[in-house]
């Protein structure tokens, strides 16, 4: 028989300053509904997941993450929409397909704070101090923002099919440059539309509806399964707009040139502010945000020459909306991040919640006991 | 003496051609307590046990190691077992339980013909809808693995064990990723399969599990069952051509060989100009006609039973992957 497992005394200590500095401990159930996790992260969580069905076929899963649990009962309690911090530890469950799938984590989420640039440098700080209490001071830290691509595709009137796209595969960067390709490509790409996108070129909302009623009608298709007349009708105009107008030029190598951007947070706001001013793009609000955070950090005694910002820097998670960042050890003696969170203003709502502010992360408990060596 | 398990599918068509496949490759499956037993032997092959298995739980075993070989399809291989080429190997198609796994969405998304058009309206059904588009499929693995290639990304998987084709119209998932043989029922029930859509061209394979515990005896009835295989394989791929005539020379068939993609399993014509030749069926006519231009004045061609050749390439393909 195993001795019963005692919890690593520094996780403890970890846990017990989180509570100091005012979140409160929670510990949400550990078997959970399994629809938020793959709603939220998407499907290919499902292969890292522990899923079981109940009598009634609902699928259950044991928690692979505490953010989601934490935010679902937060959104379930009267504490709803106003501000919030709690914080965890205990296990998580992911199959690896090797070694155990029971993972102890530690963390913090805060919810409802409006001044979102303080929240932020708060957060990091705490990160930080998760490292330091398994002995590692500089960690090597790798940070983003969500919210500044964002705000560049916003600024850049792109149609909004391609818009919607391009957000989606910023978490998949391989995709995200095969978009750029087919933009700058334009017209000529897809022949086979071509017939019926010419015919519905300059058509309003309710001629193109007529018309992909009448060849549905013309096929002899009499029922529409999942997606209505004027959805299909839509996506035909939206093609047809998209079809007229390739992406200059000057605004790919712009997306080029911003997503190449990297190094410490002061350096690469000043080369966005640069470029920004160039090329005649609105960065300004979401850059002074930016940089408010920065002198947050630096206020809470973080050396900003320590922390590798670049734009393109995501965590593969599309609910994250503003800062993103990971920890890593400097030395290479783990395979992944120590510590990972980020900002996920979207996810309280998306959860069918209010819709409020949030910021967190995860300390990989073991990840860190390992590289700390013995208590 | 340890013992040799074949894994065979218990019910339906897929045990009906296992079992005249097997019979025609000389090993007959004899169920000695009549149609609920389900263990079994070979009429002649002390060594060999049979497993009266559904193609499910035959993947499964495979995988596990726990049966030898099992006929099952390889979409359920695929779907079923995770790393499954670490796992089983896949020695030969059988070429019965042909089905395609697709993807198909409903005819009147005349919008949507192929995985990027997919991708496209899954994003805006997403940013519309605010929630993800269903797929309704029982092959989750081939499923997920399949749309992240594509870069699509919104979507749900609604796991449907049976009838999926129908889930469409029941309002219960958009679209489906289901096995088609001929396409009739997806388009009976409305349903469009995607240009690209196609995961995999399945069709049920002889599996060997690596991990079986493959003692000396099971190998050497292994080497003897794959060699019946073999031979039985060789023997359904090509009819025999038989013709006699001065003229056949190496050159003729060099040329026989390009054109047709005939062998010859006993080298060139003999010094009277015999000549056996190895030719894919529907060739055979053709082929006779060239052999008559060229000067032949009969030309035999019958079914074959059984190629027995020295190389035994099922089992070298089994020894390759259990070392």
């Amino acid at each position: 028989m195993p001795a019963p497992r005692q919890p690593d005394q520094r996780a403890s200590a970890l846990i017990a300053s989180y509570e100091a500095a005012g979140y409160a401990r929670v510990e949400p159930a550990i078997l959970q509904p399994a629809e938020p996790f793959l709603d939220l992260s998407g499907e290919d969580i499902r292969r890292r997941m522990l899923i079981l069905t109940d009598a009634a076929s609902n699928e259950l899963c044991l928690r692979p993450d505490l953010t989601i649990p934490v935010a679902r009962d937060y959104l379930a309690s009267p504490a709803a929409g106003q501000p919030a911090k709690y914080c965890y530890l205990g296990p998580v469950f992911r199959d690896h397909g090797a070694g155990s799938a029971e993972l102890l984590q530690a963390g913090i989420e805060s919810f409802g704070r409006a001044d979102k640039a303080a929240a932020d440098a708060e957060t990091v700080a705490l990160a930080l101090e998760a490292t330091a209490r398994f002995g590692l001071t500089v960690p090597d830290v790798r940070m983003g923002d969500v919210g500044l691509f964002a705000a560049l595709l916003g600024s850049l009137q792109l149609a909004p099919a391609w818009q919607r796209r391009l957000i989606k595969d910023f978490n998949r960067k391989t995709t995200l440059a095969h978009d750029l390709e087919r933009l700058a490509l334009g017209p000529g790409t897809r022949p086979e539309y071509h017939g019926v996108l010419a015919a519905l070129a300059n058509s309003d909302p309710a001629a193109a509806h007529a018309f992909v009623t009448d060849l549905l009608s013309i096929a002899g298709i009499s029922t529409v399964g999942g997606r209505s007349v004027g959805e299909i009708a839509d996506r035909f105009l939206e093609q047809s707009a998209l079809g007229a107008a390739t992406l200059p030029r000057d605004t790919r190598t712009l997306i080029e040139r911003f997503l190449s951007v990297t190094g410490d947070p002061p350096a690469a706001a000043k080369v966005l502010r640069t470029l920004a001013r160039d090329a005649g793009v609105a960065l300004e609000p979401a850059l002074d945000a930016f940089e408010e955070r920065s002198v947050l950090l630096a206020k809470r005694g973080l050396d900003l020459r320590a922390i590798t910002f670049a734009t393109a820097f995501g965590r593969g998670f599309d609910y994250y909306t503003g800062m993103v960042f990971e920890l890593h050890d400097r030395a290479g003696r783990s395979d992944g991040q120590l510590v990972a969170g980020g900002r996920y203003d979207g996810l309280p709502a998306r959860l069918g919640g209010v819709s409020v502010p949030a910021v967190g992360f995860a300390v990989w408990i073991e990840r860190l006991a390992a590289i700390g060596g013995e208590r | 003496m340890s013992r040799l398990v074949l894994a065979v599918p218990s019910k339906g068509r897929l045990q009906e051609n296992a079992e005249s496949f097997l019979g025609r490759a000389g090993l007959k499956l004899v169920q000695p307590r009549g149609a609920r037993e389900y263990r079994g032997t070979i009429d002649g092959y002390e060594g060999i046990e049979v497993a009266y298995l559904s193609a499910a739980e035959i993947t499964q075993q495979l995988g596990q190691g726990a049966v030898h070989f099992g006929i099952t399809g390889e979409d359920l291989v695929r779907e079923m077992i995770p790393q499954a080429d670490r796992k089983v190997v896949l020695i030969e198609g059988l070429g019965f339980g042909h089905a395609n796994v697709v993807v198909a969405v409903p005819q009147a998304w005349i919008d949507v013909r192929n995985m990027a058009d997919l991708d496209d309206v899954a994003t805006a059904f997403r940013h519309k809808r605010d929630r993800r588009m269903r797929v309704a499929t029982k092959y989750v693995n081939l499923t997920r693995d399949f749309f992240a290639a594509h870069g699509v990304a919104d979507y749900r998987i609604v796991e449907s064990p049976g009838a999926t084709e129908g889930a469409p119209a029941a309002g219960t998932a958009e679209l489906i990723v289901d096995i088609t043989s001929t396409g009739a029922t997806l388009a009976a029930n409305g349903l469009k399969v995607i240009e690209d859509g196609t995961i995999l061209r399945s069709q049920a394979n002889l599996v060997a599990a690596r991990t079986a515990d493959w003692s000396d005896d099971v190998r050497a009835i292994a080497r003897v069952m794959l060699d019946r295989i073999a031979a039985h394989l060789r023997a359904r791929a090509y009819r025999e051509v038989r013709t006699r005539f001065q003229g056949c020379d190496e050159k003729l068939l060099a040329a026989a060989r390009k054109r047709f993609g005939v062998e010859s399993p006993f080298g060139g014509p003999t010094s009277s100009g015999m000549l056996t030749l190895h030719c894919p069926p529907r060739e055979i006519h053709a082929l006779a006609a060239f052999l008559r231009e060229h000067g032949a004045q009969a030309v035999v061609i019958a079914d074959i039973d059984y190629v027995f050749t020295a190389e035994n390439a099922l089992y070298t393909r089994l020894a390759d992957a259990i070392g």
